[in-house]
């Protein structure tokens, strides 16, 4: 046994969890009046993470504790859309979470679930996947519930825990017959049993564990059947959790099917391929369809956000190293786009409130009119997010996309298979559909007159907008560095 | 001199920026005139640099962009983009001249034309497929809001159906530009949207899209050549054309007319005459691209003559000249295709008159209903003339740079297409017909008492209105120096016709 083992690559997820304790205590300590500060101090612990996450840059394959945790280039990729995500939804809560005197829990709450999203992006084996995950679900049941007098919130955060438990639960049920197959828990292991007797996969067992594993990660993935909490939730929850919750914790469940289910496709070698490509399909004219009707725009982001897993669903169809890169790229994208757009829409709120304190439906499409005018940061995010979330260049919508949609007509040409070509032209149509519904906020932003004056939008929100409106710009105008990051993550996974 | 090219498109993006920033209305309007003057000024050296004795790439630049795909920002003129580089230039400064006196929201409205210099720049000297389609995105943004903010009453409905119906046309063209990269991937095995580069690809390209239906040499080739007849636009793919101008500011009109209108154009030689020798079924294809030419004319035409609104006459009108365009690129007689090169460039001058025209008589008396007007030749004794230049050069007078372009692909299109040249004469007897109809109705006669007191445009207006005259009858009287290069390029275009005996 050796025990001299460098923890250094493991120091974001250290960090993070002793600075939500020291938050906690320090909640006990200081008066409810010096509490804004602990919004700073969880900014700066999570910016430096993420400032040692990318000094780290693209590590080798390091396994840390017996193999169940490893930090490599997938694993440092999705660490870096959860820190940043949490970033944003950190910084934009110092204002909506002003002067609130349980900010203590809030922030130590969101820097748990960031390492609990951290750790099942690192996870190597089932009941490491498991924990991670969980520990993510819990901290962000409280989080979407904690405007405890707003029963929106209440109502969200209940359905949202209902729906996440059982989503753990067929999760973890298909687990434990994976590992009543198996005998393993850890996930190279697995595979390596599959490959050796592929017969076991095919058997009803395995099939039945390979249905319940899709069904819990395509509730967190929110894939069209399992999505009926997501508009609920993304609705009610205050918009800064929304913005972590779509941004951040969706993509959990992306890297935890990149790194089970891809190899177990691969292992197993079933005619998968279409339930997939079906199930994408489904997901993305779902929500691009409902989404057109949506008058609340937290709702209707919160259908483009079950449109948008639809198009990164797309890699789990052919499984090349170029489409799960594509796969990461969009949800890298996705990240800081969706994240943007919520806590853009948590300034609409603040702007609303400011004109009445009682106001409903704040987040109601008519409320944006004329925004261009009255908060014109928050417009131009808005405007550079939806231009994004419909795949217009030079964005990083626009780079993932191209790059899916890339990958997948390359191995339509080398099978030269003509359903996937028409999978790929449906997920273009789509692609051109969504324009519509973001094109009518656009309208209301910029060509409908304000309804109320010029406000001061405040700094906080700005700087997370900035943060998402830069990065989204600057993936679209330099993606090499981010295909080749994304290249090596999915490189890793060795398909 | 190298960057030349790049510089041009960087300037006028970092005008627009600047644009947008600015706080008062007369910053915004200086920023921008000084900005697009500056990128005239450039525009004007390059041109007096061009060598228009060959037909090869000038003032080529290079630059890696996504390497992983083959992506490069590659920038370069000859003898097809450089006239329409310099008409970017010469209709975008006085676009903004000519809307001095605009009050709403003046950064961005100034800003954004800047944007639609930046996009057509972008589209006109792009040499890589995938930058030439992100500049040709770019391109619809701006016109977007230019319609859907400065807009008539209409604005919205326009402005989405603009929106709409021409990025469904780009994206079928984006499939086409997929299906030649991906063909020229598989030959290859080097990523590259080089554009001369997928081009050559085409003509070793084969398959079924569907077998038995359409192969694929015939489905890149109609993908190309929707994208670019819808944008033109021809007919039956017009209907976006009247409803946006009608609704647009007069601004607005004016680039999209007199730029956005020649980028299709301009797709048509760039993109399929050099492919056409080598698609499935050549003869088929000429065909199809003469009915859609002759169709503009003569429909475009006769629309225009049925037209109440003046606008709306004008926009019918530019139809039935980019028809013009089609027809002579379809004819492939050297002196046809560069005479619809000249249409485009010609056309670009003579339609920002015009929809200059419609804009003061709208903003002067209030109307365009051309029954509602009549006679304000008397209180807008500058306007008509001017206004009467431009619908003389519209109409075909020689003398003017219209008719040199029509008259050379009429003429030299009766070589190879005489059947589509007689019916498309028709339309000439009926184009000279609606201008002056309409001249008589609305400027002439006696005045309208209705109108109650009207005004001359103001001198901005009249100024910039003025240039773009005598700039027609230059062109007009010594079309040598833009023809000349495009005559050079149309016969280099032409070789490979000839080559493949398509046209006898």
């Amino acid at each position: 046994m050796n025990f001299n083992i460098n923890f250094a690559l493991l120091a974001p997820e250290i960090l993070l969890t002793v600075l939500a304790f020291v938050i906690i205590i320090m909640g006990l300590l200081i008066s409810n009046k010096s509490k804004n500060m602990l919004g700073y101090l969880s900014a700066a612990g999570l910016l430096a993470a993420l400032v040692y996450v990318i000094g780290n840059g693209m590590v080798e394959k390091v396994p840390y504790f017996y193999d169940s945790l490893v930090v490599d280039p997938l694993s440092q990729v999705f660490k870096l859309i959860f820190l940043i995500v949490s970033l944003m939804a950190v910084i934009g809560s110092i204002e909506y979470f002003k002067d609130n005197r349980n900010q203590d829990e809030y922030y130590a709450l969101i820097l748990l679930a960031t390492v609990g999203m951290m750790v099942v992006a690192s996870a190597n084996d089932l009941i490491a996947l498991f924990v991670g995950f969980e520990l993510a679900s819990m901290s962000t049941y409280v989080l979407a519930g904690f405007e405890k007098k707003n029963p929106a919130s209440l109502e969200a955060a209940l359905k949202y825990f209902i729906i996440g438990s059982l989503s753990s639960a067929l999760m973890l049920f298909g687990m434990s017959l994976i590992y009543g197959i198996t005998g393993t828990t850890n996930i190279p292991g697995i595979i390596e049993f599959f490959k050796a007797a592929p017969l076991m996969a095919e058997s009803s067992l395995g099939v039945l564990a390979m249905i319940f594993l899709v069904a819990g990660f395509g509730f967190k993935m929110a894939l069209v059947p399992f999505h009926m909490w997501a508009p609920d939730t993304y609705e009610g929850s205050p918009s800064v959790i929304s913005s972590l919750l779509a941004a951040g914790s969706k993509k959990m469940g992306f890297v935890a099917a990149f790194r089970v289910l891809v190899l177990a496709l691969v292992a197993i070698r079933a005619d998968v391929q279409v339930t997939f490509a079906i199930l994408a399909i489904i997901t993305m004219t779902y929500g691009n369809v409902v989404a057109i009707s949506q008058r609340s725009i937290k709702r209707m982001l919160a259908y483009s956000s079950i449109a948008q897993a639809g198009y990164i669903a797309l890699a789990f169809v052919v499984t090349t190293p170029m489409s799960i890169a594509g796969g990461v790229l969009l949800a890298l994208g996705h990240a800081l786009m969706k994240g943007g757009a919520f806590i853009a829409v948590a300034v609409v709120g603040y702007m609303v409130l400011s004109d009445n304190k009682n106001a409903k439906n704040i987040d109601d499409i008519e409320n944006f009119a004329g925004l261009g005018k009255r908060a014109p940061i928050t417009a131009l995010g808005f405007l550079v997010f939806f231009l994004a979330l419909a795949g217009i260049p030079p964005t990083a919508g626009f780079v993932g996309k191209l790059f899916l949609f890339y990958s997948i007509t390359i191995e339509a040409i080398s099978l030269s298979s003509s359903w996937l070509f028409l999978v790929v032209i449906i997920a273009i149509l789509n692609s051109a559909l969504s324009i519509y519904y973001y094109a009518r906020v656009i309208k209301y932003m910029y060509v409908l007159p304000p309804q109320g004056e010029k406000i001061k939008e405040p700094t906080a929100y700005v700087v997370a907008i900035l943060i998402a409106v830069v990065g989204t710009i600057g993936i679209g105008l330099y993606p090499e560095p981010f295909i080749n990051m994304a290249m090596n993550a999915a490189q890793v996974l060795g398909v | 001199m190298a960057g030349l090219i790049s510089l041009m498109i960087l300037i006028s993006l970092a005008g627009a920026l600047i644009t947008f920033l600015s706080r008062t209305r007369e910053q915004a309007r200086t920023i921008a005139l000084i900005t697009s003057g500056i990128s005239l000024a450039i525009s004007l050296l390059i041109f007096s640099r061009f060598d228009s004795s060959i037909s090869t790439i000038q003032f080529l630049e290079s630059y890696p962009w996504i390497p992983s795909i083959g992506v490069t920002l590659k920038f370069g003129l000859d003898g097809i983009g450089m006239p329409l580089v310099l008409l970017s230039n010469i209709i975008i400064p006085l676009t903004v001249f000519f809307a001095w006196g605009e009050t709403k929201q003046a950064n961005r409205f100034y800003g954004l034309i800047l944007l639609e210099l930046t996009g057509v720049m972008g589209v006109f000297t792009s040499l890589d497929f995938f930058v030439f389609y992100i500049f040709w995105e770019i391109v619809l943004i701006p016109m977007y809001f230019l319609i859907s903010i400065w807009g008539g009453p209409r604005k919205e409905y326009a402005a989405i159906k603009f929106f709409i119906y021409t990025h469904v046309a780009s994206l079928v063209m984006l499939l086409a530009i997929f299906a030649l990269y991906f063909n020229a991937l598989a030959i290859t095995r080097t990523p590259s949207f080089d554009m001369f580069g997928l081009l050559k690809s085409y003509q070793v390209m084969d398959g079924d899209l569907i077998k038995g239906v359409i192969s694929l040499k015939d489905a890149v080739f109609i993908g190309l050549l929707f994208g670019f007849i819808v944008k033109m636009p021809a007919v039956p793919f017009h209907t976006w054309l009247p409803d946006a101008h009608v609704e647009a500011p007069t601004a607005g009109s004016v680039i999209l007319a007199a730029l956005l209108l020649k980028m299709g154009g301009y797709g048509l030689f760039r993109v399929i005459l050099p492919i056409l020798p080598y698609s499935e079924s050549p003869s088929k294809m000429i065909t199809l691209m003469a009915i859609i030419g002759v169709l503009s004319i003569l429909y475009g035409t006769f629309l225009a003559l049925a037209q109440r609104d003046l606008k709306k006459m004008v926009a019918y009108s530019s139809i039935s000249h980019m028809g013009y365009v089609t027809l002579g690129a379809a004819a492939l007689v050297p002196l046809s295709v560069s005479g619809a090169m000249y249409q485009q460039f010609s056309h670009g001058l003579i339609t920002g008159i015009l929809f200059m025209s419609c804009g003061v008589i709208q903003h002067s008396a209030g109307t365009r209903i051309i029954h509602d007007l009549g006679g304000i030749a008397k209180y807008m004794p500058k306007l008509t003339f001017v206004m009467l230049a431009g619908f003389l050069a519209s109409l075909g007078l020689p003398g003017m740079s219209g008719f040199i372009a029509e008259f050379l692909v009429l003429l030299n299109s009766y070589f190879t297409l005489p059947t589509f040249v007689i019916l498309a004469l028709f339309g000439i007897v009926f184009t000279a017909g609606y201008h002056l109809w309409a001249m008589q109705r609305a400027v002439f006669g006696t005045f309208n008492e209705k109108l109650g007191h009207i005004h001359d445009g103001a001198n901005y207006e009249i100024a910039s209105m003025a240039i773009l005259v005598l700039l027609v009858i230059y062109f007009g009287i010594n079309p040598n120096p833009v023809l000349n290069m495009m005559t050079v390029n149309a016969e280099e275009l032409l070789k490979s016709v000839f080559l493949r005996g398509v046209m006898t």
